[in-house]
């Protein structure tokens, strides 16, 4: 790349090359937002809204579970989201490190012993997200393009309050059963989509309940996110959901279960389902 | 004959309360749900109480189980390997883990000649621990597999059970319990054995060979189990000595006993967990929990 630069430049005339030159420096100025600035992100949603603030010149470390928007995935990996390595992601000489709590707890306290600002995000409601875009705008000089994502994304999470609301059971994993409860931003999205989360009583944000308590509580619709089929399960017959066909496997996990702007897309589809 | 009753009466208690305790309203296909996990309740606390027993009097060591002994551990260990690295919970992972590591811990006792029976269970105390620590490993490495492993070492009767593993479940079942009648078969065996392993051997029992078929059977058996409901400590350990203080050392009667109560024991325990929370609790969690301080007020008494 290099000398294929030297070479095309060599062969310019002088005056061209400080024009050339000076257009790069205008086009590096207006991309970095805060000079020297260097974030790593060890979260997907953080990564995502990275981009969309059109901040990504500043990312210079990301997870493997970082893989949206696509160009993400050509960032250097740090290690994976729940693993990543602290050799590495001080290896990137890092201002800021993003972390997502509870998951990355011990990764903070070790990056705590350094010498960098670590943002710490914990998102168990929908507020928590929005603050939140707005902080890492202010921090990386993009407080505007974060005003109007927050903007957007509000205009687009229009809640619906429709006569009767449906009884929605989320399935996260099918063995032990753990699903949504009222301390996760999805508990809040099902609502503003117009519906039920049938375990919105538990405070916990991932409850792990019985088989019987599903039953009892009769979901009308379930929403899979986990490979494995719900299909012929033994005592589940009377489910609503299952009596009339309304379970629901083929849904991007990525636009519910990552608090960023995606969200939009799972809310949407979460209107389409529960609102018919 | 009256302990017999109340044994066989707590049985039947513990089934019936199983079947018609639960947060939902009963009804056919609710008691068709409870019935499965009943049926695997009586079959894993069953299993690991027999198991237990019988390594137990084979050992004549009142410490030896399925867990001390590795074999469970080893189960989970294998079991867990193949959640990582094929995705599915396998058996076979399961009895291979188990197999190998009872192997390792009955060769490991068995140098220098004959079987050092002290030196059976700190190899195995050893060989759990080393394989609880790749289990923790694995758990790191995986990501949302994680919550199958834990519940995996700590048993798990909230299985789902659908068209794809029905019939599945039911052979295991119908092998292991064939297993379990095969073993059973030497109670005079281990009862020669508990007097002594000299008067064993004088009497002509090829103590070597028994050893080595109770070995490889009963890692099968915990293989299975442990694939199926996960690893459920406690029953397999005390539960064989409450069957020993109320009916004697006589593995005719010890046996089927020890099985009968290790049922009944995880029946009542399942039945409560099920009633005190809507989370699905870890089954072993609540044996451990509910079973030390009755243990303890038993062997007091």
């Amino acid at each position: 790349m290099l000398r294929i630069s030297q070479i095309t430049i060599s062969h310019l005339p002088k005056s061209r090359i400080l024009i050339i030159v000076t257009l790069l420096f205008f086009v590096v100025c207006t991309n970095t937002p805060e000079p020297g600035m260097r974030v790593v992100s060890l979260s997907p949603a953080m990564t995502e809204i990275i981009y969309a603030l059109d901040a990504d010149v500043s990312l210079v470390g990301v997870t493997t579970l970082c893989d949206y928007p696509p160009q993400a995935r050509n960032k250097p990996k740090v290690g994976d989201f729940s693993n990543p390595s602290l050799e590495r992601i001080m290896g990137m000489q890092p201002t800021l490190v993003i972390v997502h709590l509870p998951e990355q707890r011990r990764i903070q306290d070790q990056l705590e012993r350094f010498d960098v600002n670590i943002f710490v995000s914990e998102t168990r409601t929908l507020a928590d997200i929005y603050a939140e875009i707005r902080k890492l705008g202010t921090l990386l000089n993009r407080s505007q393009q974060a005003e109007s994502l927050v903007h957007t994304m509000q205009a687009d999470l229009q809640p619906i309050s429709p006569a009767r609301r449906k009884r929605v059971y989320i399935e996260l994993s099918p063995r032990p059963l753990i699903t949504i409860g009222a301390g996760s931003f999805l508990n809040e999205l099902i609502e503003l989509a117009g519906g039920q989360n049938i375990f919105s009583d538990l405070d916990k944000d991932y409850p792990i309940v019985q088989q019987e308590e599903v039953i009892r509580r009769n979901p009308e619709v379930i929403l899979v996110l986990h490979p494995v089929a719900v299909g012929s399960r033994s005592g589940w017959d009377n489910v609503d959901a299952l009596k009339y066909d309304r379970v629901y496997a083929d849904i991007n996990q990525d636009h519910l279960m990552r608090p960023g702007p995606r969200l939009v897309e799972g809310f949407n589809t979460l209107r389409e389902i529960v609102g018919e | 004959m009256n302990k017999y009753l109340i044994v066989t009466a707590l049985f039947v208690l513990a089934v019936i309360t199983g079947l018609l305790i639960g947060p939902a309203p009963l009804d056919s296909t609710i008691l068709q749900l409870r019935l499965s996990r009943v049926v695997l309740g009586i079959f894993a606390g069953g299993i690991m109480a027999f198991c237990g027993g019988i390594l137990q009097g084979l050992f004549g060591n009142p410490l030896v189980e399925p867990y001390t002994l590795g074999s469970a551990s080893g189960a989970a260990l294998g079991a867990a390997c193949g959640i990582l690295f094929v995705g599915i919970l396998n058996p076979l992972f399961a009895f291979l883990g188990s197999l190998g590591v009872g192997f390792f811990v009955y060769t490991i006792a068995r140098m220098e000649g004959g079987l050092l029976r002290d030196r059976l269970i700190l190899a195995g105390v050893v060989m759990s621990f080393l394989c609880s620590a790749l289990v923790m490993l694995i758990m790191v490495m995986g990501g949302r597999e994680l919550y199958e492993v834990l519940y995996l070492l700590m048993g798990y009767l909230g299985v789902i059970i659908d068209a794809s593993n029905r019939w599945y479940y039911i052979v295991l079942m119908v092998v292991s319990l064939g297993l379990v009648g095969f073993l059973y078969r030497y109670y005079r065996e281990l009862d020669i054995i508990s007097q002594g392993i000299e008067t064993a051997a004088g009497l002509g029992v090829n103590i070597e060979r028994l050893s080595l078929i109770i070995f490889v059977v009963t890692s099968l058996i915990i293989g299975i189990t442990v694939s199926m409901v996960g690893a459920i400590g406690f029953v397999g350990l005390v539960v064989p000595h409450i069957s020993k203080l109320l009916f004697g050392a006589k593995h005719l009667r010890s046996l089927p006993a020890s099985f009968l109560l290790g049922a009944t024991f995880l029946l009542f325990a399942d039945t409560l967990a099920r009633v005190l929370t809507v989370y699905e609790l870890p089954v072993g969690v609540v044996t451990s929990i509910v079973g030390v301080p009755f243990f303890i007020y038993l062997y007091r008494r």
